[in-house]
Formats: structure tokens, sequence, C-alpha cells
């Protein structure tokens, strides 16, 4: 079976018809993963023998009528989500050899649906980056080019189903993490409403931004995952009651009458010519659908990336104080409690990771916390009552997914001011808490993917996986030759 | 110099929740070491502490009997320090927006009312558990989660005695709130107190230390007088007293500066993420008010309208709930309160004070003691065979019915017995009798003395005196 | 940002940087802070009661015990003795 870019529904059809069983499945993937992975290092850990089993688990249930949507089909996931007896590394020498005695919320969905586990994808360290090239571990790859970066943080899930190594995979999103990721591979990824799925077991970055959501090869098989992975959870306090609808329930609806709108800011210098050009033919492209392009203005995107680097860091100085090498994670030396902690923390983190602690330690801190920290709260507000003017008139915003396209690993090496203004396009949707979709809307002169956002209004998945799904129906993906 | 104290307190209180504050693992006290944690109280990564419901109502119930404002929107912050009893390094707290402000509690010192205002009272979680065994320290995280209330006082203590005074009420509200066991010695409460002296008539306040983990009411106050001793010669020698916190050696009897567990005490306060503020409406704020138990001055109150029962006596039994407790079974449906009253805060708290009764694993019930009771005012039972019969309920348990039949101590009504015995100690002194018809009253304490003795209670005194009357004056 | 601040943070942040790397750190984070700056002339002032996020009383977890984890399974990660954790000295 030609598993490349092969959307769930196929996959769910093969198995369900017996045109092959989960077991072989998995190989097939398996047998790219040994050809391809090597050169992509989109994987930390594969988890075959595991897979294998859970296979032929899934098979049962399929043989017995007992299967369901996500029965035996093989997925990727990003090594931040906690997996009970699988080690789960964050791509941080801290967590290098952690295993978590316990599962995500998010695997239980999975796990009672009867997914297969094909291993955790790559990332950048804790998160922090848009590159994978903090990674402690495996520096992915872009599978357009190699030379190029995969986006981050969660860019081995996004390489990984690029690749064709996953049908689909999961990610997550603080400023941007799978969206762009998602852009910079040619795939989809979304982000789902804050509090739509729940966070237990994700490892934390920023707790007020941080959300989990698929990557995979289309709107609509974001749309299957999201109903499987959305749930209110107990052991989750931000997780929403809202009902969790069918997420495909719209899709192939016409879109005429849609309002999207267009904040110029978005497409200002900063964001490449063809990016720019490559998303506004995808916004005319909507329009000749029937939906209608409304232009608009959002003043305080200016402030986005100090507002979202101070709230992101100082929340994440906070998390990833736990690291002290007593309970878990690299321990280092020291005769003291003060020495050891110190030596694990200096040794266990990367720089990037270190960077963004000391940011929010000074954020935090007293006689800056006023001027700082609670500035970028107020700010928060202020993006979230303009998002909301935007909705009176609008029912989804399209910007670009990140201004550039995949650019050269090393290009922001050693230049943190750089790579946080790469964020801008994505971070205040986090800020904000709406859901957003990343699909490929075309490809530059040098064949890299360009990516637009269609960002929904809380709790609206359905209409921006409708509006992606819709375009993606007349969109013709090139694959990467791997 | 002379020098006027000022000190304020902070008191911890651990909630009587089943589960712990942030995750759904056993509150209960001890337990074999990391028995009674999961990956949320244990700060393992990816893990999310979820707010319990009964420590919130728990933390409200706290803020009605100590008179504070409820805040109808309250919130949670991470206070972030590192040490090895913190898994997380945060301990989620509240600063700006409290559960509780503004509340006071009124005490009495040498008979004098007193009125100590309440700044603020929190909810937070727990510490974990150090072991130190020479070079290493071994963590139990077994209470880590644990709720806690903090009650942050005014600066508004001037003497040891007030903030012992006010420690023994605070412990007595949450007793009857049903909110803390305020067991000291398990650390279920604990008090810190900020201390300074300035010179009497001064205006200003002293810098002032802190002194931390004061385990008994004893090392309270003798905390307190060591602080102010140092803190006087301090300055009496032209020193400055250092802000700092300082622990009590008992042993010494002085108060020890402690080295600070971060150099700069910055806990870079920020509201958590992870836990939603709560809004409360008037209904929901109602309805946790309503389930308050009767607090210790309306038990007053009753006993003294209803049962006419001393302010003295009163004061007595409310001031420990396990005896009011007691009192309140004992009395439900009984004649005479008032008795009951007596005999409690007299022979049954000379026991318990003799520690032959001991409050916590009482052998008998309220029902019993009340028909003891009832049993000595109808002269049913003696004085010396009650007490006698309490004496055995205290140690053995059983009903006072069957220790009376079984060692036959009843009075009886059988005045041929008594008779009899008169008769025979009137016969063998013929002496003392003679005595009395002149005219001796004194020797009637003999025959009463002679007659009891061989009786031994199986006669009311009444009888006895009468017969006695009686035959004598034949 | 100077020497002092950056040892400050270093503090705080448990973080062990030699000489030459906490004099690269402090002029990356010079350059960060002032981009973070450009926060500063945004005047608007934070009101929490306006933050969206709160949930009501009746939300909030009952308090039911669970079962709690088996301690060779919680440690699973750490270095333990008698099923404490092992911490080297605590110097206060």
């Amino acid at each position: 079976m030609d598993i490349r870019r092969t959307r769930i529904r196929d996959l769910r059809k093969a198995l369900d018809t017996k045109h092959i069983s989960a077991t072989e499945l998995c190989s097939e993937y398996f047998s790219r993963i040994e050809a391809v992975d090597g050169r992509l290092q989109s994987y930390i850990t594969v988890t075959k023998e595991k897979a294998f089993e859970m296979a032929a688990e899934a098979q049962k249930l399929i043989d017995s009528g007992k299967g369901t949507e996500l029965t035996g089909i093989p997925i990727a996931v990003k090594d931040n989500i906690c997996t009970d007896g699988v080690k789960t590394t964050c791509s941080s020498r801290m967590l290098e050899n952690f295993v978590p005695p316990y599962d995500a919320t998010v695997i239980e969905n999975l796990k009672r649906e009867g997914y297969v586990l094909l291993g955790k994808t790559s990332m950048d360290e804790f998160a922090m980056g848009g590159s994978n090239q903090t990674s402690a571990f495996a520096k992915t790859r872009n599978p357009y080019n190699l030379e190029r970066v995969p986006g981050g943080s969660s860019g081995g899930s996004a390489a990984a189903v690029a690749a064709s190594l996953a049908p689909c995979a999961l990610g997550s999103d603080t400023g941007g993490s799978i969206r762009q990721p998602a852009a910079f591979c040619g795939v989809t990824g979304i982000k789902p409403t804050y509090g739509r799925v729940s966070r237990y077991g994700l490892v934390a970055f920023a707790s007020s931004l941080d959300q989990i959501g698929p990557i995979a090869n289309s709107a609509e098989d974001c749309a299957i995952l999201l109903n499987t992975l959305c749930s209110h959870d107990e052991h989750d306090a931000t997780s929403s009651r809202v009902a969790v609808p069918d997420f495909t329930e719209r899709l192939g609806q016409p879109i005429n009458g849609m309002k999207i709108a267009m904040p110029k800011e978005f497409f200002a210098d900063e964001v490449d010519n063809e990016v720019r050009e490559a998303v506004l033919e995808a916004a005319r492209s909507l329009e000749a659908k029937g939906a209608k392009l409304v232009e608009c203005s959002m003043p305080s995107l200016k402030y986005a990336i100090p507002a979202y680097y101070l709230i992101a860091c100082a929340e994440a100085a906070s998390n990833l104080s736990r690291f002290d090498g007593i309970k878990y994670g690299y321990r280092g030396e020291g005769a003291t409690f003060e020495e050891l902690i110190r030596d694990s923390r200096t040794k266990g983190f990367g720089e990037e990771v270190k960077r963004r602690i000391l940011l929010g330690n000074y954020a935090l801190s007293s006689g800056y916390y006023d001027a700082y920290y609670k500035k970028a709260l107020a700010l928060k507000q202020e993006i979230i009552k303009e998002y909301n003017e935007l909705y009176d008139t609008a029912d989804v915003i399209l910007t670009p997914t990140a201004p550039t396209v995949a650019y050269k690993i090393g290009a922001q090496d050693n230049d943190p001011v750089k790579m946080y203004l790469a964020d801008i396009c994505t971070v205040t949707v986090n800020i904000a808490g709406l859901p957003a979709i990343n699909t490929t809307c075309g490809y530059d002169k040098a064949g890299m993917p360009i990516g637009m956002s269609l960002v929904g209004k809380r709790f609206d998945e359905t209409t921006i996986l409708q509006l992606a799904d819709a375009f993606e129906r007349e969109f013709t993906p090139v694959l990467p030759k791997l | 110099m002379r020098y006027y104290p000022t000190m304020g307190l902070e008191i911890h209180a651990e909630l009587l929740t089943k589960s712990k504050v942030f995750c759904s693992c056993s509150a209960e006290f001890g337990g074999e070491p990391n028995t009674r944690c999961c990956p949320v109280c244990s700060g393992l990564p990816g893990t999310l502490p979820v707010l319990n419901r009964r420590a919130v109502e728990y933390i409200i119930k706290a803020g009605y009997v100590m008179n504070c404002d409820i805040s109808r929107f309250t919130k949670w912050d991470r206070k972030n320090y590192f040490y090895p009893d913190l898994p997380k390094a945060y301990q989620i707290s509240q600063m700006p927006r409290p559960v509780c402000l503004d509340g006071h509690v009124d005490i009495k010192v040498n008979d004098e009312d007193k009125t100590i205002r309440i700044n603020r009272i929190h909810l937070e979680e727990d510490a974990g558990k150090l072991t130190h065994e020479g070079r290493i320290s071994l963590a139990d995280y077994n209470r880590c989660g644990i709720p806690l209330i903090e009650i942050v006082t005014e600066p508004d203590f001037h003497s040891a005695e007030e903030v012992v005074a006010f420690f023994e009420k605070i412990k007595l509200l949450l007793l009857y709130a049903g909110i803390c066991d305020c067991k000291m010695e398990q650390g279920s409460i604990r008090c810190d107190v900020n201390i300074s002296i300035a010179p009497e008539g001064s205006e200003q306040l002293g810098t002032r230390t802190e002194l931390k983990n004061l385990n008994s009411l004893k090392a309270i106050a003798k905390a307190i007088e060591a602080e102010i001793a140092r803190q006087a010669e301090m300055l009496d020698n032209g020193g400055e007293i250092v802000q700092e916190t300082r622990r009590f050696n008992e042993a010494a009897m002085e108060t020890l500066a402690m080295r600070s567990k971060e150099d700069a005490h910055d806990y870079r306060y920020f509201p958590d993420p992870d836990i939603p503020p709560i809004i409360f409406t008037e209904e929901e704020l109602a309805d946790i008010r309503a389930t308050l138990p009767e607090m210790p001055e309306q038990r007053m109150a009753r006993y003294r309208t209803a049962y006419g029962i001393s302010e003295n006596d009163a004061v007595i039994i409310v001031s420990d709930k396990r005896v009011s407790d007691f009192f309140d079974e004992a009395v439900d449906g009984c004649k005479s309160p008032k008795n009951v009253a007596s005999y409690l805060v007299g022979e049954f708290m000379r026991r318990v004070n003799l520690g032959e009764i001991d409050l916590d694993v009482l052998k008998f019930s309220g029902k019993d003691f009340a028909r003891l009771v009832e049993y000595l005012y109808s002269d049913k039972l003696s004085q010396n065979n009650a007490k006698l019969i309490l004496g055995e309920m205290a140690q053995h348990g059983g009903s006072p019915e069957t220790i009376a039949d079984e060692q036959e101590l009843w009075i009886k009504e059988d005045t041929e017995q008594l008779s009899a015995v008169i008769d025979e100690i009137i016969a063998s002194n013929p002496k003392a009798s003679e005595q009395y018809r002149s005219g001796d009253q004194k020797v009637f304490g003999f025959f009463m003395g002679q007659a009891n003795k061989a009786l031994k209670g199986a006669a009311s005194p009444k009888a006895i005196q009468e017969q006695l009357i009686a035959k004598l004056r034949r | 940002m100077e020497l002092k601040t950056i040892q400050h943070l270093c503090e705080l942040s448990k973080l062990n940087y030699d000489d030459e790397a906490l004099e690269k750190v402090a002029s990356e984070m010079t350059d960060i802070i002032s981009l973070m700056d450009g926060i500063k002339e945004f005047d608007l002032s934070y009101d929490d009661t306006k933050d969206n996020n709160s949930i009501s009383f009746g939300e909030v977890r009952e308090d039911i015990v669970k079962p709690s984890f088996s301690p060779e399974k919680l440690m699973q990660n750490a270095k333990s003795v008698d099923d404490c954790y092992v911490v080297p000295k605590v110097v206060d």
C-alpha cells in the first residue's frame, strides 16, 4: 500500500476492508522511518516493539467489529507529551532518561480508540524555539530541503508527517509551535482553543498558552483527530466544559458569505514578498468561492512579541524550576542541595532554555514585575479586546503563518532576538487563546512550502476546519522527494 | 530602658479534608514514606493542580468564624523558591486576592477584653518532610499538598499572654468549626511570631524578627520572652536588630538566627495559570455559612439561658470542644442539666486533669454519665459510691447500673438493716450516746461516720441521719 | 545588563556561568530586554477581574480520595533510599 501522504479515511478504509492489517500498516511506516529518518531526524524514540503490540490489539478490535475512527491508525507523538513507560525527553539532556509513570490525557483518549504509537518526535528543547535546532538530540531537517529547518517547536511531528513517516502526529503550540512547522513542512496543523484539549501530561512550557493539537495531511484528518483529543478533563482545571462538536460536521459545506478579515499589520514589510503574495492569492481564491474579504487592523500587534515572551518566559521560569536533579532528570554533582541543583540545571538545560528562564525571572523579579510582567498581562487583555472587535464583523481571520519560508539551518543561530521576531504571525493567537489552523497555500521559487493561518473565534474550530478543507479540496500539494 | 513589644502572628492550620488540596491523594496524617503521593503532589513534569472544593469551603468557614470579609473573587499565585521539601519549586498560595480579608477575634486576658484584627486568611499547600541523616537528607512528600490556611494578624499583640490567649482562641474556633484538629504535636497547627520592641512611649515600631517553628504553647510563650529579652539587651548595648528569621532552642531558652533559604527573598509571586480564579455567588457563600456548627460563644449562651449554668462552669465546659460535645450528649433529654454540669466541671474534670479520663478515647457515653449524676442527686447512690463508679467507668467502661449492681453499691431502702446497724452502733458506744443525749451535738458526726462505714453507701445520708436522731433521742 | 543584575538572575534561576559565558549571556540578555522594552510605551493598566478565565464554585473538584501511586512507580526516575528521595545535605 502506498502510504505517502495517505489520509486517515483511506487508511481506515484499507483497515476495515482488510486490505491491510494494522500490523502490516505499522510495518510500512517503520520501513519508511528506517529508510528516511537517518537523514531527516524527526524521531527521538521509535517504539517499534510497542507499536506492534498495539497494532495486534487494534487488529483484534477491528476483527471483532469494535474498531472506531482511530483504531489501528499509527500516530507519532511529540516528545513533550507523557507516555507511561516510554521515554519522554522534551529534547533536553535534562530529561534524557525520563520515563513517565503516567499517560497524558490525550494519550489515554487515543489508547481508548486503539491507536498505534509509532514513536516520539523531536522538538526544540522544552518547546522553546522555532527551528528544532535547540534539540539536545535529533536536530530535525526539512523534508523539502535537508539543508533547511523544519520549523518548530513541533518540527519532528511536522517533518514526520510531511515525509510520510507517520500519517499524523501530535504537536503542542505555545506561540506557533504547531502552525509554523506545519507551514515550513507543507502540512496541516491546528492549535485548538485554549482549554479544548487537556494539558494534563504535556510537559509545561507556558501554562496559559500551551495547547496540544494534531498535525496531519489535511484539515479533515485534523478534524478526525480532534474528535478524540478534545474532552473535558478532571485533571486539568483549565480544560473547558464547552460541548465538543463533531469537528467533521461542516466539512464540504459551501463557504459563501463567510467573512474573512485580514489585519493589515500581518502583511507588513517584515513578511517576505513570496509569502505575502501566496497568502493574498489564497484569499482571492476563497473569495472566488463566495467568501467576503474584510480589511481591518490590529494595532496592538506591535507589542505582541514582548507581551508573548514576557508571559511565556515568566511561566516557563517557574514551570522549569522543578527540574532540580532530585526527583527525575539529569542529576549533576554536588555535596549540598544547592550545589547539586545548580550543577544539574547548568548541565541539563541548553542555552536557549536558560536564556528564557533568565528572562522569565527578570520579568517576575521584584522591581521589574510591574514594568514587564504586569504590563504584558495588560496587553493580553488589549489583544483579546482587539480580536473580539475584529470578530464583530468577521467569522475568520486570515494571516500568513510565518513571515518567511523555512530558512537555512544555522541562519538564526546566536541571534535570539531574530528568532523571537520570527514568531510575530502566530503568538497573538495563543495570547488570546483562539483556535488557528495552518494549511499550505503555495510554494516559493525554491519549492519550499508556504503556509497560511485561519484564526477562528473561541471554540469555533469547526469554521476554520471547514474553510481550510474548502481550500485544500482545490489545492494539490507537492510531495517532498524523500 | 523599658521597652514595649509589638507582635503579629502567622498561624498555619492544616484543614481536615479527605483528599489533598490539589490532587486526590489522601490528606491523612502520617503513612509510610511516599505512599500518599501521585504524579501531581510529587511535582512530576506535565501534571496539573486541581483545587479541592472542601478546602475552599473550610477556609470560608474560617473566615466567617473570624469575622472576615469573604472575597467574591479569589485566585491563586505561585510563590517560587527552591527547597527539597517543595517538589514543584513553587508553593501554590494566594497573594493579592486571598479568600478572607479584614476580620477580628476577641480574646480575654487577665479579665480584660481585647480585639485582635485579622489581616487576611489565605489557602495554600503544605510542603513535604525532610529527615536529615548525616550527609544526606531523605524527602517524603506525603505531606505535600495537605491544605493549609494561613491566618495573618495585624501587629496587635503586646505580651506573650495575649499571644497565647489568641492562639488558644483560634484553636478553639477551628475545632468548633470542624476544619482543623489542632494537634500541635503533629504539626497540624503552627505559629510564627513577628516581634519587635520599641522604647516605651515611642510611636515608631522597631525592626522585627520572625520566630518560626514554635511547636507548643509553652514554646510560644517562652520564645517570645526570650526574644524580647534578647532584643532589649541588644538595644541597651547600642546594637541594632537585624530583620531575620529565628528559631527557638527550648533547652537553652534562647532564639537563634536561621541561615536564610534564599539569599534574596524574592519569591516572584505571579498568578498560577493552572488554577482558574473563582467567583462566588452570594447564595454559595450563604450556603457555606449555614453549615457552620454552633460556635463556643453560642454554646455558652445556650448553657446559661437554657440550662441556667453558671458562667464559670459554662466557660470551663466550652473551652474544650470534647468536653462540650460530651456535655451536650449527656444533657440531651436529661432532667437536671445543672447537676450534670456541676458534676462534670467537678468530678469529671478532676479526673481528666489527673489523666484518669482520656477525652480522646472515652469508655462511656454522655448518657451513662448523666444517669450516674441522676442517681447521685436522687439519693440512689452515695457521693463516695458515685465517685467509685465513675472511676470504674473511666477505667473499664460500662454502665453505672451494671457496676452498682455487681458491686452492690446502691442505696437500699431496707430500713430493717439500717435500724439494726444503728442500734448496734449506739449500743456499742454508750458513752458517746450519753454525751449526745446530754446535749453534745459534736458527737453526731462520729455516729454518722460509723454508720457510713458500716453501711458502705447502702443507705442515703438522709435516712441515716433521721434514724440516728430518732434513736439517739430515745 | 549590569553584572550584578545578571548574577542575581542566575541566583534566582540556579544556573552557573563561567566568566566568559556570563559576559556573553549578559550581552544577549541586554538585547532581549531592549526588545521587551517595546512594551513600555503601551500605557493601559491591568485589571485582573477582567480576565475572562474564572470558574464558578460549583466547578471546583469534589473532595474524594483516589488511590495514590506506589512509591516504586512514582520514584522510578529518582535516586531513593527506603522509598524516600535522596537529597544531598541541605544547608540552612
